[in-house]
């Protein structure tokens, strides 16, 4: 009999719970397609990093079981809550506790089977499409497999019966906890408003809101742990009481009669909305902060894969490129490995040179905003002394300036198909990251580059005259600033790179050799590997603070410092390491945005059937049905908007910082507010499906009731 | 004497085929402006449903309702909203306040409702409160009122925008009979001093010898009316139970 009332209520609870059902089998599909990247990606054995993807995986499972479970144990709470009566008569007909929550698990479970069967099914079809996804990131081809793994299933039913253990693992002391008399006055004592101490609490909305003001103005410029403690810890504190504050704010506006009270329906729409954030603080709270954590999530995603889409095939220009600080290296050994692995169009060999001063790379350090005020003294001007040790120290930018001569310029130019340039013999032009081509600008009205030794100015008055070692020499002026894509992370100079006619190199000495090649074809996936192990032989083991003398430049955040670059190689390999990162924090956004509004539409579903006699009586008061539809409509936009907005204002500050530091940092060529419009147009997608579905079935519900 | 409310051979049918369910069948009778009337019936004998008809929420299948000179069996959706925020007030058995709005603000929303500038529908709000002597609650939400109280407050807000009948669906069904008494009281009032124009449904015979005339419903018809004139309310009471014993006295609110 048992399991037949269970089984009826579960058919009753997947009816009025219809969203929270979808969730859960959105949410079975998710984990399973994703899941599937750790035990059948098919991409084994390609890639370095390769136990990346399902440590980011594994950890983004972690966080996705404790929020699942938090959406699980609300959703039992509130099921209970809402027939706390029907237990009470379970109880008044001599059920014992026990049988009822056996009754109650049983019905969840069954819930969670149901939407965890359509979810695997789903999950198979999202498989295929987040697969194809992953093989296109990673230019791979990719044909339709169907196929089921132990493992995914296995893990994926794990993290769902993980999620249900965690949130019925609370539930039962509930049942323990209860008797005929609470469960049966526990929707009453729900629905009582109390009112007290508003005037005192009106005042945490201003100050939230305050707070929000200071945290935008101070959010950069925090420097210390200190300082960054006490702002996270007045974030989490403003989430919590913007609520308590707004509720509290409206309930004294109404009460003080302001004169919006009197326009409309405005009086019954402030009133509810007072109500129930009033109810629900909390929760609300928890909201703003999942769409706070899935905006930044997916701004962060977006511009890992801004990066990818557009910065990698401008970061390796060339098929193959090698360095060596020997200034007498062939590169045989290298040639013939490559040779082995593909056939090669064209060598090409040459040095860059270095006048043994450090004037451009002062300059760098004291202009670039990357840098901003780090090298310099309090008077602006360069601190020398600070500037020697990080050239010393730091692997960024070379310890001397570094040259290459114009015919190796336009030779590089030409194999990568770009026009040739002329240099006048009085002229030098600097050769610069696209990143950072804004910023050099002004680069050549500081530097003093001597011309060729024994040359004099052609023209006076359009050159400088300087002693040097030679006699008068001319100072080469600059002729031009160029921001192609040319290899700069530490190959052909570290961000920058001055171009001179081919005599002023006569004065100079050769810093490092260069090999670069293009290829005929496609080389051995294995290419880059093989050249690294030639490395290792030789002595040269990279780590994190030696690159085997190369200096990688001010990128940051992804910064490419190899010996060795194979394009075709290294671009997947990236690829894959940045969709290790990108893949898992979709996944996380997807899940926390789709739990966070299941709970908003749940709330307001349930509003709609236990309050429908609110709009019935609207009605009787002669609100015409468009009327009540908007009526819905707006309350429903506020109720949605809510915790939406406040994440949006939070995250915002963040997210732009963050963007700001990437592009600068990265030199992607985005605004920096297009990852944060983005991720809010992204999910925005899914809101306006939670709230056109909201929006129908409420009024479904009311029309019901207003038929019978 | 013209004719406030005429209802004029007014069908109701449920359900298609053979199983049709005549609640209304052919009932026709006025309402003068002033007036205080009963409807009495049986279970089933279609009282609620002929309220509904007349309160423009369910639809004639044959005849027609005049409210003075408009039709409203011919009135679009739109426009039966507006004429049920014009024109008609509700009272029902219970309650139906909202519970998120003061006792205050209850009233206050049925005047915002129409329209109106804020100092009008202040005065109006507290004109009403004093008449029903609401004020000493006017700030406390309905689950903090008595029965009586929050009944009172649902008469204020029906009648505040002074509509042109006043549907009480057993009004007094939820109450404890001092409340229901002291709200029988006020109808009366209301009646006399606002000459608001009363129709209400209800089994109660006590409630009922409040009325200046009852209409007793029975298998969807009018099958007897009862006239107060000049006779004291205990004689009234007397006959409608006589009335009711013709009936078998099976009232309930069933139907």
């Amino acid at each position: 009999m048992l399991t037949k009332l269970s089984f009826r209520n579960m058919k009753r609870s997947l009816r009025d719970y219809l969203i929270y059902v979808l969730t859960m089998t959105v949410v079975t599909a998710l984990m399973y397609a994703f899941n599937s990247l750790i035990f059948q990606n098919g991409l084994t054995g390609y890639y370095e990093l390769e136990g990346l993807m399902e440590i980011m995986i594994g950890l983004a499972t972690f966080f996705i079981v404790l929020i699942v479970a938090w959406l699980i144990n609300y959703m039992v709470r509130f099921m209970l809550e809402k027939r706390s009566t029907e237990f009470g008569i379970y109880l008044l007909l001599g059920m014992k506790k026990k049988a009822i929550a056996r009754l109650y698990m049983r019905e969840n479970m069954l819930l969670g089977g149901v939407a965890h069967l359509a979810g695997m099914v789903l999950g198979v079809f999202l498989q295929q499409v987040l697969t194809a996804v992953m093989y296109s990131m990673v230019r791979m081809e990719y044909h339709l497999n169907i196929s089921f793994h132990p493992g995914t299933i296995g893990m994926t039913a794990l993290c769902y019966g993980g999620c249900y253990f965690l949130a019925l693992l609370r539930s039962k002391r509930r049942f323990r906890k209860m008797n005929i008399q609470g469960l049966m006055n526990y929707r009453r004592q729900n629905e009582e408003i109390k009112e007290k101490h508003e005037e005192a609490r009106r005042i945490l909305l201003p100050a939230a809101l305050v707070f929000l003001l200071l945290f935008w103005t101070w959010f950069g410029r925090l420097s210390s742990t200190g300082e960054t403690v006490v702002f996270l810890i007045g974030l989490v504190l403003t989430i919590y009481l913007f609520y308590v504050g707004i509720s509290a704010w409206i309930i004294c506006y109404v009460r003080r009669r302001g004169r919006g009270i009197y326009q409309g329906q405005n009086l019954f729409l402030l009133r509810q909305f007072a109500s129930k954030i009033r109810t629900m603080q909390f929760t609300m709270g928890t909201l703003t902060s999942l769409f706070t954590l899935a905006l930044m999530g997916a701004s962060i995603a977006l511009m890992f894969s801004e990066y990818e889409n557009t910065m990698l095939e401008r970061k390796f220009p060339f098929d193959m490129q090698l360095f060596s600080d020997d200034i007498t290296a062939d590169f045989a050994r290298e040639k013939k490995l490559a040779e082995e692995s593909v056939q090669i169009k064209e060598w090409y060999q040459y040095h860059i040179y270095t006048d043994r001063d450090n004037q451009v790379n002062t300059w760098m350090l004291t202009n670039l905003d990357c840098w901003g005020t780090m090298y310099q003294r309090e008077d602006g001007e360069p601190d020398e002394e600070k500037i020697r040790q990080m050239l010393e120290n730091e692997n960024i930018y070379y310890l001397y300036d570094t040259y290459m001569g114009l015919s190796d310029y336009n030779y590089l130019r030409a194999m990568l198909g770009y026009g040739q340039v002329s240099l006048s013999e009085d002229e030098y032009l600097v050769q610069v990251k696209e990143r950072l081509a804004g910023e050099v600008e002004g680069i050549g009205e500081k530097l003093q580059i001597k011309g060729a030794p024994g040359k004099y100015a052609a023209q006076e008055g359009t050159s400088q005259k300087s002693a040097g070692q030679e006699g008068t020499t001319e100072l080469l002026r600059c002729g031009g600033i160029l921001s192609d894509p040319f290899s700069q992370d530490g190959h052909n100079g570290a961000d920058l790179i001055v171009v001179v006619p081919d005599e002023v190199l006569e004065r100079m000495e050769p810093y490092y050799t260069e090999l670069v090649a293009q290829f005929m074809g496609e080389p051995a996936p294995d290419l880059q590997v093989r050249m690294e192990q030639l490395n290792r032989q030789d002595g040269r083991f990279l780590t994190d603070d030696y690159f085997g003398g190369l200096c990688c430049g001010s990128d940051n955040i992804i910064v490419f410092a190899e010996l060795c670059l194979v394009r075709d190689n290294l671009i997947p390999q990236v690829k894959y390491m940045l969709a290790a990162l990108i893949v898992p924090l979709f996944y996380m956004g997807l899940v926390f945005v789709c739990v966070a509004v299941t709970v908003l539409s749940v709330q307001l579903l349930s509003d709609s059937a236990k309050y429908r006699f609110r709009y019935d009586v609207l009605g009787k008061l002669g609100l015409g049905r468009e009327q009540l539809g908007h009526l819905i409509q707006k309350q429903l936009a506020a109720w949605y908007l809510c915790p939406a907005l406040l994440a949006v204002l939070i995250s915002g500050k963040m997210i732009l910082f963050a963007s700001e530091r990437f592009v600068l940092m990265t030199g992607v060529p985005v605004p920096k507010g297009a990852f944060f419009l983005k991720s809010i147009l992204l999910f925005l997608g899914i809101y306006l499906v939670y709230f056109a579905v909201t929006d129908i079935t409420f009024k479904r519900n009311i029309e019901q009731k207003q038929v019978s | 004497m013209t004719d406030y409310l005429r209802v004029d051979d007014i069908e109701k049918y449920y359900g298609n085929g053979s199983n049709v369910t005549k609640a209304i069948d052919r009932v026709s009778f006025r309402v003068e402006k002033g007036e205080f009337v009963g409807v009495m019936g049986a279970s089933g004998s279609g009282k609620t449903t002929l309220l509904n008809l007349l309160a423009t929420i369910d639809q004639v299948t044959a005849g027609h309702i005049y409210y003075e000179t408009t039709d409203i069996t011919e009135l679009s959706e739109e426009a039966l909203s507006e004429f049920r925020k014009t024109s008609l007030g509700f009272v029902f058995q219970e309650y139906n306040l909202l519970d998120t709005l003061t006792i205050e603000e209850n009233i206050l929303l049925a005047l915002t409702l129409q329209g109106g500038g804020k100092k009008k529908i202040e005065k109006e709000c507290a004109d009403m409160m004093k008449l029903l002597k609401l004020e000493e609650v006017r700030d406390k939400f309905p689950y903090q009122v008595s029965g009586g109280q929050k009944q009172r407050c649902a008469c204020a807000r029906a009648l505040v925008h002074h509509p042109k009948l006043l549907l009480a669906d057993e009004p007094t069904g939820a109450l404890d009979s001092r409340s229901a008494q002291t709200l029988l009281e006020t109808f009366s009032g209301l009646n006399k001093s606002m000459g608001a124009t009363i129709l209400m449904v209800t089994h109660d015979a006590f409630s009922a010898s409040y009325c200046s005339r009852i209409l007793f419903l029975k298998d969807g018809k009018i099958f007897y009316e009862l006239l107060r004139g000049e006779k004291k309310r205990g004689r009234f009471l007397q006959e409608i139970l006589d009335v009711l014993s013709l009936t078998g006295g099976e009232l309930s609110d069933a139907d």
